[in-house]
């Protein structure tokens, strides 16, 4: 059982965590969807680790331009008439400026990653100080905080994205900055309802009584028990920022046309699709096993740690 | 609190939505960049500084006394209008109907924004509707197939099909679908490939020629359905499918999975098992008795749905080129056309609050337990 459901703060004795923990150990065993999630996301974030060992990064500034988009893998065959055959074995081709495909999606992983991991970890923090505040305080602020997000909640996030970044200027901060901006309404939101649950179990009204202030109770004692679906979404949401990271670079909101990010792999892609369809499909289908090794994972956690859905 | 009273409260209360984020992408076309940046869109290389400036006027950004262009560039006090007096110009012009003209490239000169945008909105709201009805046509048989048959292989099936859609990038997805259909099965364009164009043109499935309609609504669906022309409905049909799916596919896997995760929870309740224990057969167990309360999370999300696809479009018109609002959306902004991404973003925003608020009142017919 995890540690939201007991009711003192998380102060129970070792032996029943322990069992809690074997038991949930035991679950994951049998879920194998599960494991195919750790696997993917470990191999991602190993790839994250090792990428710049693996692939000199300075190769994505080079230009070969004569070995622009050949093809020369000879399991795969396109079927497509004019595919230039590139002189030495390249297991997924060139890009438009000639780079090897397979380089730069190795290079491309981290950058990618390095967004989701601070888009998710600053919404977290703001989730946790904003909604932890609206849900604790209550009252006119929390008025005034859910009146907030409710502005940004009517807008679809891309758009607001995309004015963000063509005005403040096209980098990667800015990048993140435009998706952190879209994102943290919805934490905002989750903190607050978890903590309006919460707040009325009786190890608050203990914790008051001992004197305790409120800030204290609030982020020592409450946020502590009330996180876990939080992480549980952010697991869920690495995948999810990655999807907005590639499409607002795919639709040509790239700080540099050479920058080997999924999306700005896969915008060469479009223009080549009929010609060159590997250009699109192998970034694409990097992106689609990043985000299921995160959204297999996050669920499982979810079935897992939630007795509601375990059977 | 009365129904009423809650509906009223929630209107007055999307009046304040609507005008905060007026203001907030008012304050971020104008406020953040040098006020010259607004004029960028309307100059051309042969304009004089006299021709500037009364541009500048024109657009609320230069005061009527400001000496001369030069001035005005050097930000000279007294000749830029702050950016708070730059909003009520537009507000006030905004609520009279003007809404100025359109920066969007390919468009008559003259052509007003209005106009400009509600040409090419009815292509959006065809495509957004077109996703909705695939994603409840899809995404709720999927999700109760799922449950009924719980961890047996239609469950795991519908478990991919929902997480590959939920973690598949759409313009990939989108892609993928025009390498399938236009390259290897070539539905569109029949005959092999030609030597030097990959792809054939030829019309596969679809009518050379359908004919025209009247433009009662300037979606060709409904144009296509109500001048009763059927060559071109089909034709329309036809060339919204792939774009539709692709739109879809995300909304599906979502809806799969809270349909599925509802419908577990409430085959379990003693209701259930009372009519079964009844010999009711599980064709009405399942869709009579529990369908109704399985659907009541789906219905929540709806308004989330809508936000979603008309956020989705924006992708999906880019990689289909497909005319609508989404697809101009990104020129707007990449010219800072303040009055086309205010338009869109203000009856985006209608749109999605008028929605929230239509399932809040379903959900209190659905579910007679909740009062307002």
């Amino acid at each position: 059982m995890s540690r939201s459901e007991s009711s003192d703060g998380g102060r129970r004795d070792a032996t029943g965590r322990e069992a809690d923990l074997r038991y949930a150990l035991h679950l994951l065993k049998g879920n194998r969807l599960v494991l195919v999630g750790l696997f993917l996301s470990a191999a991602t974030i190993l790839l994250v680790l090792l990428s710049h060992l693996l692939v000199d990064p300075n190769l994505a500034n080079q230009q070969p331009l004569a070995l622009r988009l050949c093809w020369n893998n000879p399991i795969i065959n396109w079927n497509i008439a004019n595919v230039k055959t590139c002189p030495s074995q390249l297991p997924l081709g060139t890009d438009a400026y000639g780079r090897n495909l397979l380089q730069m999606i190795i290079l491309a992983i981290p950058i990618d990653m390095q967004i989701a991991f601070e888009v998710v970890a600053s919404a977290i923090v703001i989730g946790v100080v904003f909604g932890g505040l609206a849900g604790y305080a209550g009252g006119f602020v929390d008025e005034v905080i859910l009146r907030i997000t409710d502005v940004f909640l009517a807008i679809p996030g891309i758009l607001l994205a995309i004015v963000l970044i063509v005005v403040l200027g096209r980098s990667l901060p800015t990048l993140t900055l435009a998706i952190l901006i879209t994102w943290w309404p919805y934490y905002v939101r989750l903190m607050r309802s978890q903590i309006l649950s919460e707040k009325e179990k009786p190890y608050v009204e203990r914790l008051r009584a001992m004197g305790a202030g409120g800030p204290r109770i609030l982020y020592l004692h409450i946020v502590r028990n009330a996180i876990y679906p939080i992480l549980v979404q952010a697991t869920l949401d690495v995948g999810s920022v990655i999807l907005t990271v590639s499409a607002l670079t795919f639709i040509g909101l790239t700080p540099n046309p050479l920058l080997p990010e999924l999306g700005n792999l896969a915008s060469q892609g479009i223009a080549n699709i009929f010609t060159a369809p590997w250009l699109i499909l192998f970034p694409g289908l990097t992106i689609l096993l990043i985000s299921l090794g995160f959204n297999l994972l996050g669920d499982g956690i979810r079935d897992v740690f939630d007795p509601k859905l375990r059977r | 609190m009365r129904l009423y009273e809650y509906i009223l409260r929630r209107l007055l209360l999307m009046i304040f939505v609507l005008f905060a984020l007026s203001l907030l992408i008012f304050y971020l076309t104008r406020g953040l960049l040098p006020p010259t940046s607004a004029l960028a869109a309307y100059i051309t290389p042969r304009m004089d500084d006299n021709a500037k400036l009364s541009v500048a006027r024109a657009l609320g950004v230069a005061t009527a006394n400001c000496p001369s262009y030069q001035a005005f560039t050097q930000l000279q006090s007294g000749c830029v209008v702050p950016v708070w007096g730059q909003y009520l110009t537009w507000l006030q012009n905004a609520l009279t109907g003007n809404w100025g003209y359109s920066l969007l490239p390919g468009v008559a000169p003259l052509t007003t924004t209005w106009n400009a945008f509600f040409g090419r909105f009815p292509f959006t709201v065809e495509l957004a509707l077109a996703a909705a009805i695939l994603t409840i046509l899809l995404g709720v048989p999927l999700g109760i197939i799922s449950a009924t048959h719980s961890n047996k292989w239609p469950d795991h099936l519908s478990r991919i099909v929902s997480l590959g859609g939920y973690s598949v990038p759409q313009f990939w997805f989108g892609a993928v679908l025009q390498i399938i259909f236009v390259l290897y099965i070539r539905v569109n364009g029949l005959g092999l490939l030609a030597t030097n164009s990959a792809v054939a043109t030829t019309c596969g499935i679809c009518f050379a020629s359908p004919g025209t309609v009247t433009a009662f609504t300037g979606a060709p669906v409904f144009d296509g359905l109500l001048s009763l022309n059927f060559p071109y409905l089909w034709d329309s049909l036809v060339a919204l499918a792939l774009p539709a799916l692709t739109l879809a596919i995300t909304s599906i896997g979502a809806i799969t999975r809270i349909v599925r995760s509802s419908m577990v929870d409430v085959l379990k309740q003693d209701y259930i098992t009372l009519a079964r224990s009844k010999g009711l057969k599980e064709r009405v167990v399942i869709y009579k008795h529990a369908l109704r309360n399985a659907l009541l999370p789906a219905v929540t999300v709806s308004g989330l749905l809508v936000s979603y696809l008309l956020g989705g479009v924006v992708v999906v018109e880019i990689v289909f080129s497909w005319p609508g609002v989404g697809n101009a959306s990104l020129a707007a902004a990449n010219v800072l056309d303040v009055n086309f991404l205010e338009l869109y973003v203000l009856v985006t925003a209608v749109i999605i609050v008028v929605t929230n608020l239509l399932v809040d009142i379903a959900y209190a017919f659905l579910d007679p337990r909740i009062k307002y």
